[in-house]
């Protein structure tokens, strides 16, 4: 979802911003390496692959008699994505040429991988030990459960009391900033992008919380660069299998505990150790790196007649619901809904904007309807659009009206000085009136006590 | 490995089929390769890894071509991410015991050839049911490692595997390890689009695979790749099975001959030049000789 | 992935299992799984209005939707029954060297909206795939089109090979207007197929919507002309049956059919894509000596003897003068030789070796004899063949290598592979082709 503002600061971005020192010391470890590798463009990738085995800088000449002719802005935008991630190192040689080369660190890390193929972060527990683990469907449950509590949590505030998190209540302002705002005495309410938010896939969401979480984790002590690559590594570890909670550090442990209750990982407790299982939110982690299209399965039919079914147990889906529709009944595994015009102006109003509520309905499509293209039928979001319009047809624009000009030459003056500024909304020389913006009142009126005297 | 619910794919997904020719008289000929059988693997090996690396929905399969038989070898897809290598050769000996084993009983003279036609009908059928998969899969392509010979017994079922492979919109890359080209696989890429490449130096065998065949079909559309040399485009007659550039087509049924034959051997036509009543007459001779 | 698969699986197998009336929960339970395919009627989108005919009785007198998927697979598999058996016995023996006219009737009938949304657009969509498939199926053949209106035949492209020029030709002429007239179109048909070689197989079809035709003489005797001349003469009617189109392909030895509706006449259009056998009768046969050209490398510089001018990469070099041609298939210039590419060639082989319909493994033959054992994948895509419940899939089993395939690997090997991976995988098969070739 580019269209969406929140979002547009990408994860990598992050990572490439981080300091030269920092960035390089991340690509000891050799899965964040490859979580880099596997979130480059295409054509990047394959740069990175060709030059794998070169120990000597390549010209940037010989690099662009790769590509053929149109794919030279897909050329600039893999290099640019490389330098900045300080993958290649550009340098000018003798000849007055620009050169590249790959990191060699990070050279070194590849090629190993290459060698030996992929390993696992850690060994994962003997079964034996690890009775009762969760069957991947449960652990499915579980995250989806804990991320659903957390986000009604998030925007929800003043419902305290059903499901504490382990986050304190300074850490949850952190996230809420921006998401939500709150005047004086008076419940939170959702912001512009707090609705934005929340029609985001999960995926996204989870990276905007990430984000959150590292950029304000120097605060709290910890080093925003040992952050990404333990959630990176994290990534990397099979889902469903159990990790012996020893093999972390304490500022690890500490941090995992705040996963958990984002979801990421389950904990338990066995007789003498404890472990956590990493869930799918977790492995899925550096899959969302890559700025791709996501799909899950869905779960809304939009009819021609404007009826939503969601079959969902979700009090956040209803919640998501309601921001655009009525909600018309709810069964155990099921929500009605009707999309409204009174509903769609509501959301509007709040800043949601039509293509992204289409957009919401579209990739949340149940996959029976998904299949169907368009998967929402055409008038329905024909008619969002078109209702969207509708409240931009009148635009207000603040202004102050002008009338029995003493002379013809005064009107005339004053039409070309608000002219001049920008500020003139309607002219009538016949009856000599004259309306202009509020913001330049105060030159105006300068102006027209100058013309006074 | 693949979630199921949340299947995330972007144009880059590739499905890469590798077909690596076993032939154990190729290999064990020093003449007709400057590369042995375990450097070939381990090249190979690393150029899956890479491949796996690039993308983590990448899925790779490895269907061994053997003298007297074909099988799949390795698929990522159901395997665990480490000893990848260890399952794959584990596997791969298996194949190789089981291949000779069936060799034993009639001896070859010369290289001789492998089953391409096999290999490739796997790999389509195991296409067929990717894209049944429902709408998002990763974008099938076929990699032939190939160094044998052509066999011209193979001819027409290696050209309708070709054809059903242009039809479903999947390239065929060859990578030719022999002295001689291939005009099979040179055919076979011209026609669906593939890259078809003899390497010189087989010791780079590994730059070559992940700098050409590694690129994903995404990417294609802006890369230089290397264009084919000429495609040797004979066929093989269906009497001898001699590899022919010039013949003589049965008017009726299309089959190839490489001599003037009376009568045709595949659809049972009897030729004439000069015959005005010929329709009636070489029908009812050819149903009293089939009777 | 591979849990998709087996829900598939697993949904097919419990319809099955519904139709002998054992568990019908089961059943339920699983269409609430289903991942699309497996609609229930009322969820697929409204398409037809004849929704009453996907229903059928079962043995307790209930309702129940058919099932599509086995069914398909039946319908195949009968297909498939009926062309081996027609083709065994006797070699086959096709016309695979084909000049077809197709004739679209674009008189007032084919304005009629009974097609939704008119006769004249479902009439052209289903030729343009049909022009697509016959040149698959059939290398070094030639199409033209004719058009009817206001009683006049028109010929729309002469004969040709290239697929576009004629699916752009037939798309820029939708217009109709005007009586029909058979013998016209006859006529002008007779005349251009008179002038092809004499291997050539000479055919008509007529796409005819008007009930009645127009004619300016008498037609018996055009009808007699055809048949002289060996030109077969099919129609599909789009209305109802006329007797003068019956007569017509009785005469000349074509098919007559009527399209019920449009899934119908695509059926009907595309049974005329694979060469019939019957045709062969029709024409001489004969050797021609044909040369197959190299494709010269990219970037080489050389001249052309068909434009004679130099140009850069492509272009084909004759086996015998080494000249150099642009295109193919054509006749070499220097020393008259008959250029075609082997693919375009080899697209029909498939005709003259078809691989023997599988056989059924039902489970039922396995209960009884425990002792064949069933292979845990499908040999060609390695889908399991068991289900869920490690109960064994409905699959294949090729007669000559004995391995088994999955219903859809079936399909894929008989529609469009046309290679049976077991055999082709086996050294000894060479020799099994060998003995069917000699």
């Amino acid at each position: 979802m580019p269209q969406v503002k929140i979002i547009a600061k990408n994860f990598m971005d992050m990572v490439a911003s981080l300091p030269a020192m920092k960035l390089d010391k991340l690509y000891d470890n050799a899965f964040i390496c490859e979580a880099i590798l596997r979130s480059l463009p295409p054509l990047a990738k394959k740069y990175v692959l060709q030059m794998l085995y070169i120990d000597v800088p390549v010209s940037a000449k010989s690099m662009q008699e790769w590509v053929l002719a149109d794919g030279f802005s897909k050329h600039n935008v893999a290099i640019d994505r490389l330098i900045q991630l300080r993958l290649f190192t550009e340098a000018v040689d003798r000849k007055k040429e620009t050169t590249y080369r790959l990191n060699p660190t990070f050279q070194i890390n590849l090629q190993k991988h290459i060698i030996h193929g992929g390993v696992l972060p850690r060994e994962p527990m003997p079964s034996n030990i690890t009775v009762r683990l969760p069957s991947l469907e449960d652990l499915d449950a579980y995250a989806a459960e804990q991320w659903e509590c957390f986000l009604l949590h998030l925007i929800s505030s003043s419902t305290q009391g059903e499901k504490t998190t382990n986050f304190s209540s300074s850490l949850m302002k952190i996230f809420q900033r921006g998401l939500l705002s709150q005047r004086d005495k008076e419940p939170p309410k959702l912001t512009e992008s707090g609705f934005q938010f929340l029609l985001m896939d999960t995926n996204a969401q989870l990276w905007y919380i990430i984000r959150e979480y590292i950029t304000n984790s120097e605060e709290r002590g910890l080093d925003s660069a040992d952050l990404i690559s333990f959630m990176l590594e994290l990534s990397f570890h099979v889902t469903g299998e159990a990790y012996n909670m020893n093999t972390l550090t304490d500022s690890q442990r500490n941090v995992i505990k705040d996963l958990a209750d984002l979801g990421l990982v389950k904990l338990q407790q066995g007789r003498k150790e404890s472990w956590f299982i990493p869930t799918k939110l977790a492995t899925n982690l550096s899959i969302s790196l890559s700025d791709t299209a996501s799909r899950k399965l869905g779960f809304v039919v939009v009819e021609t007649n404007f009826r939503v079914y969601a079959y969902s147990t979700s009090k956040l889906h209803c919640e998501i619901l309601r921001l655009f529709s009525r909600v018309e009944y709810q069964l155990p595994n099921l929500i009605v809904a009707a999309i409204t015009k009174e509903n769609l102006y509501n959301a509007f109003e709040n800043g949601i904007m039509a293509e992204q509520i289409i957009s919401f309905l579209q990739q949340n499509a149940h996959p029976r309807v998904a299949e169907r293209v368009p998967s929402v039928p055409e008038n329905v979001t024909d008619q969002i659009r078109l209702w969207e319009s509708d409240m931009n047809r009148v635009e207000i624009t603040p202004a102050h009206f002008y009338d029995e000009f003493p002379t013809r030459e005064v009107f005339d003056a004053a039409c070309d000085f608000a002219r001049e500024y920008g500020g003139l909304l309607w002219e009538d020389s016949k009856t000599m009136r004259l309306v202009v913006k509020a913001e330049i009142l105060m030159h105006m009126r300068d102006f027209l006590r100058r013309e006074k005297q | 490995m693949t979630p199921v619910t949340q299947k995330l794919y972007t144009d880059d997904v590739s499905l890469l089929m590798v077909l690596l020719d076993t032939n154990p008289f190729f290999w064990s000929t020093s003449k007709s390769t400057s590369l042995s059988f375990s450097n070939f693997i381990s090249h190979v090996l690393a150029f899956l890894n890479s491949v796996l690396l690039l993308n983590q929905f990448n899925q790779v399969v490895v269907i061994a071509t053997g003298f007297n038989t074909c099988d799949y070898v390795y698929d990522s897809s159901s395997s665990p991410t480490n000893q990848r290598a260890e399952t794959l050769l584990r596997k791969f000996e298996e194949f190789v015991v089981k291949d000779e084993q069936l060799s034993k009983e009639d001896s070859v003279d010369g290289i001789g050839n492998s089953l391409l036609s096999g290999s490739l009908s796997m790999a389509l059928c195991y296409i067929q049911r990717v894209f049944r998969s429902g709408s998002l899969h990763p974008q099938p392509r076929i990699l032939c490692l190939h160094g044998s010979p052509d066999g011209p017994g193979q001819y027409v079922a290696v050209m309708n595997a070709i054809f059903s492979a242009q039809r479903s919109m999947v390239p065929i890359d060859s990578c030719v390890l022999g002295v001689q080209h291939s005009a099979f696989l040179q055919q076979a890429s011209y026609i669906t689009g593939g890259v078809y490449l003899k390497p010189q130096q087989l010791d780079g065998l590994f730059q070559y695979l992940s700098t050409v065949f590694g690129t994903d079909l995404h990417s294609r559309r802006f890369l230089q790749l290397p264009k084919p040399v000429g495609v040797d485009f004979r066929a093989s007659c269906f009497c001898h099975k001699n590899t022919i550039d010039m013949g003589y087509i049965c008017s009726v049924c299309l089959s190839i001959f490489c001599k003037h034959h009376k009568k045709c051997s595949t659809c049972g036509s009897v030729f004439g030049q000069a015959q005005t009543n010929a329709p009636s007459t070489s029908n009812q001779k050819r149903k009293t000789a089939d009777t | 992935m591979n849990n998709f698969e087996y829900r598939e699986i697993n949904n097919g197998d419990g319809r099955r299992l519904n139709r002998e009336a054992e568990e019908e929960e089961e059943d339920d339970e699983e269409d609430d799984e289903g991942n699309g395919r497996g609609l229930d009627a009322w969820e697929r989108a409204y398409a037809d209005d004849r929704s009453w005919e996907a229903l059928q009785e079962d043995e307790s007198g209930l309702l129940r939707p058919i099932d599509n998927k086995t069914l398909y697979h039946a319908q195949y598999r009968r297909r498939l029954r009926s062309l081996s058996s027609s083709s065994t016995g006797s070699r086959i023996q096709k016309g695979l060297i084909r000049y077809l006219y197709i004739v679209v009737d674009l008189s007032r009938a084919a304005a009629e909206m009974d097609f939704k949304p008119s006769r004249m657009v479902v009439v052209a969509k289903q030729i343009e795939a049909f022009i697509r498939e016959f040149f698959d199926q059939n290398p070094l053949s030639q199409i033209g089109l004719v058009t009817i209106k206001d009683g006049v035949a028109q010929c729309l492209t002469d004969l040709g090979g290239s697929p576009e020029s004629h699916v752009k030709a037939l798309m820029g002429k939708l217009e109709c207007s005007g009586d029909s007239s058979l013998q016209n179109a006859l006529d002008l048909v007779h005349d251009y197929l008179c002038q092809i070689p004499s291997y050539g197989h000479r055919e008509v079809l007529f796409l005819y919507s008007a009930l009645s035709t127009c004619d300016p003489g008498d037609i018996m005797e055009t009808i007699q002309k055809c048949k002289k001349s060996k030109i077969r003469c099919s129609v599909i009617g789009l209305s109802a049956e006329i007797f003068i189109c019956k007569y017509l392909c009785q005469e000349t030895g074509g098919s007559y059919s009527i399209a019920l509706d449009e899934s119908h006449l695509k059926d009907l259009v595309l049974e005329h894509a694979p060469p019939p056998p019957a045709i062969a009768e029709f024409a001489i046969a004969n050797l021609i000596k044909m040369g197959f050209p190299q494709r010269a490398a990219e970037g080489v510089i050389s001249i052309c003897s068909c434009h004679k001018e130099a140009k850069v990469g492509g272009g084909y070099t004759c086996p015998r003068c080494k000249a150099r041609v642009c295109e193919l298939p054509t006749e070499c210039r220097i020393c008259g030789l008959t250029l075609v590419s082997s693919p375009h060639l080899a697209r029909s082989f498939h005709h003259l070796f078809p691989i023997t319909p599988f056989d059924d493994v039902s489970p039922s033959t396995l209960s009884k004899n425990p002792h064949h054992k069933l292979p845990k994948n499908c040999f060609g895509c390695q889908q399991s063949l068991r289900d869920p419940g490690n109960k064994p899939c409905p699959c294949v089993v090729c007669p000559k290598c004995k391995q088994h395939f999955c219903l859809d690997c079936d399909i894929y090997i008989h529609e469009s592979l046309h290679n049976c991976p077991g055999c082709e995988s086996f050294s000894q098969s060479k020799s099994v082709s060998g003995t069917m070739e000699e």
